[in-house]
């Protein structure tokens, strides 16, 4: 399984939510309306802007869903070798 | 198969990129008025606040079209639609035909009838980069003044704030969104406004700007404000006065059912233009936000090549004013609810109010009450009937 880092950038985001509503087990909104990332719907370690996950490749398809519909693009996906597989650099 | 997309926005250019996943042979030709490749319009504030460079605003890049084999004509104006011969025209002539055809021509910013050097409007990149040639020059003892209560004049708002400019805002109502949000709401972001150190005027029913070879000074309900930038900010209107004649259906926007069909056969609809027959609230439905027009997008795509999906989401609108959050959720008509309730307080610091319909929260507007967001959609998406839908926030 692939394993991915997904980030948020807070400073980016501005609430829209579109990548809750395509990837909610990955992205949830905070009291500061902006979106945290979630491992699977959990929250190990408590609420973070940044976290390793595995996932499957059809996983990785909606996060990058997910991702893509951010009208900021404020997430930003990285392979395991650190390489940006999301926004397109 | 030759689909036709008219409008290079985030609705056009979404359903060109699903497309051709869809349909790897088919011809596809997108039609954008502006000549730049897809971008945020969303980020040009952040852009404008120098947040972000100018090139971070683009979603795609200008090879991406040819990439997808998609024939991209720039810079060109539908003027009209010919449903019974299936061809578009162009404003400086020209026929194009189509198999099937999609309307995503979105919406178009109201203009004052006035015009000098220091008014700005704020809808495409080319005003975000004529905006940041005014802010450049502006001496240090300038005033800016914003005209509207809407999304665009809240966006203004943070932008001259955060350049530390005087500011003074004029809006028609007796708040802002006046027709759109609860009294308490309004009241809530007026003291947030003037907390921040901006003038509000209220009720501006007479407004007009003076100087002639640049701009100098705003006449507001017959006073005179002394300004060096002027953002308008007065709405948007959807763009579809090129379909007179074309037999298809329009009413505030284009009609269409839940998979996003018009009256006419093979003629498609999506985004901001687009008023669909929403399922889930029982009323044709018509709104402009970036995560509707890019859904939108996905969805008619599917239709388009026969994958009949009907469009169905509970869309949101977030943004803060100078400090404090607003979230839009739903179905947010006043017109078509059946009561409305306000939680919280101005004194509390927030207030939402929840728009109900049979016992349903159909929408949200949330003002400094973020917490309320989750749970909020959760029941407008779920439908979940309530015998007291305000006593879930107390």
């Amino acid at each position: 399984m692939p394993r991915i880092r997904v980030k948020v950038d807070e400073d980016l985001c501005i609430g829209a939510a579109s990548c809750v509503t395509i990837a909610p087990e990955t992205f949830q909104m905070n009291a500061e309306n902006k979106a945290y990332v979630l491992d699977h719907g959990t929250e190990p370690e408590g609420s973070k802007y940044e976290r390793w996950m595995e996932v499957t490749d059809d996983e990785l398809e909606t996060i990058l869903l997910g991702a893509q519909s951010c009208p900021t693009l404020a997430i930003f996906i990285f392979d395991e070798a650190g390489k940006q597989l999301f926004p397109d650099m | 198969m030759h689909y036709v997309i008219i409008g290079g926005g985030i609705a056009g250019t979404t359903a060109a990129e699903e497309l051709r996943k869809l349909d790897a042979d088919a011809e596809i030709t997108l039609i954008s008025e502006e000549f730049h490749a897809l971008y945020s319009r969303v980020l040009l504030p952040h852009y404008i606040k120098g947040k972000i460079p100018r090139e971070r605003v683009f979603l795609k890049k200008e090879t991406w079209y040819q990439e997808q084999k998609i024939e991209w004509i720039t810079g060109e104006i539908v003027s009209r639609v010919d449903t019974k011969n299936k061809h578009i025209e162009f404003f400086d002539g020209g026929e194009l035909p189509y198999d099937k055809l999609l309307i995503a021509s979105g919406s178009e910013v109201k203009l004052l009838d006035q015009d000098v050097p220091g008014v700005s409007y704020l809808r495409t990149l080319d005003d975000a980069d004529h905006l940041v040639e005014l802010m450049r020059a502006l001496p240090k003892d300038a005033h800016a003044v914003i005209y509207g209560g809407g999304f665009i004049a809240c966006e203004y708002l943070n932008i001259f704030h955060e350049a530390n400019i005087k500011t003074t805002i004029a809006y028609r109502g007796a708040h802002m969104w006046s027709r759109g949000i609860s009294d308490e709401a309004g009241e809530l972001i007026k003291q947030q406004l003037e907390k921040s150190g901006i003038t509000v005027i209220e009720n501006a029913k007479e407004f007009s700007f003076a100087g002639e070879k640049t701009l100098e000074s705003v006449l507001i309900n017959g006073q005179t404000h002394p300004c060096s930038i002027l953002g308008i900010g007065v709405g948007v209107a959807p763009h579809f006065s090129f379909l007179q004649d074309s037999g298809i259906e329009m009413q505030n926007g284009i009609l269409a059912n839940a998979f996003l069909e018009t009256n006419v056969k093979d003629v498609y609809v999506a985004g901001d233009v687009a008023e669909f027959f929403d399922e889930r609230f029982h009323r044709p439905f018509i709104t402009g936000n970036w995560m509707n027009a890019q859904m939108q997008g996905r969805v008619v795509a599917k239709n388009m090549t026969g994958t009949q999906t009907p469009f169905d989401l509970v869309s949101s609108y977030a943004m803060n004013i100078v400090g404090i959050e607003m979230i839009f959720i739903g179905d947010t008509s006043r017109e078509h609810a059946d009561a409305t309730q306000v939680i919280g307080s101005v004194a509390e610091g927030g207030v939402t109010e929840i728009f109900v319909r049979k016992n349903t929260i159909v929408g949200a507007i949330l003002t400094g009450r973020n917490n309320d967001r989750a749970m909020l959609t959760k029941l407008i998406k779920e439908k979940t009937e309530l015998t007291d839908p305000a006593a879930i926030l107390l």
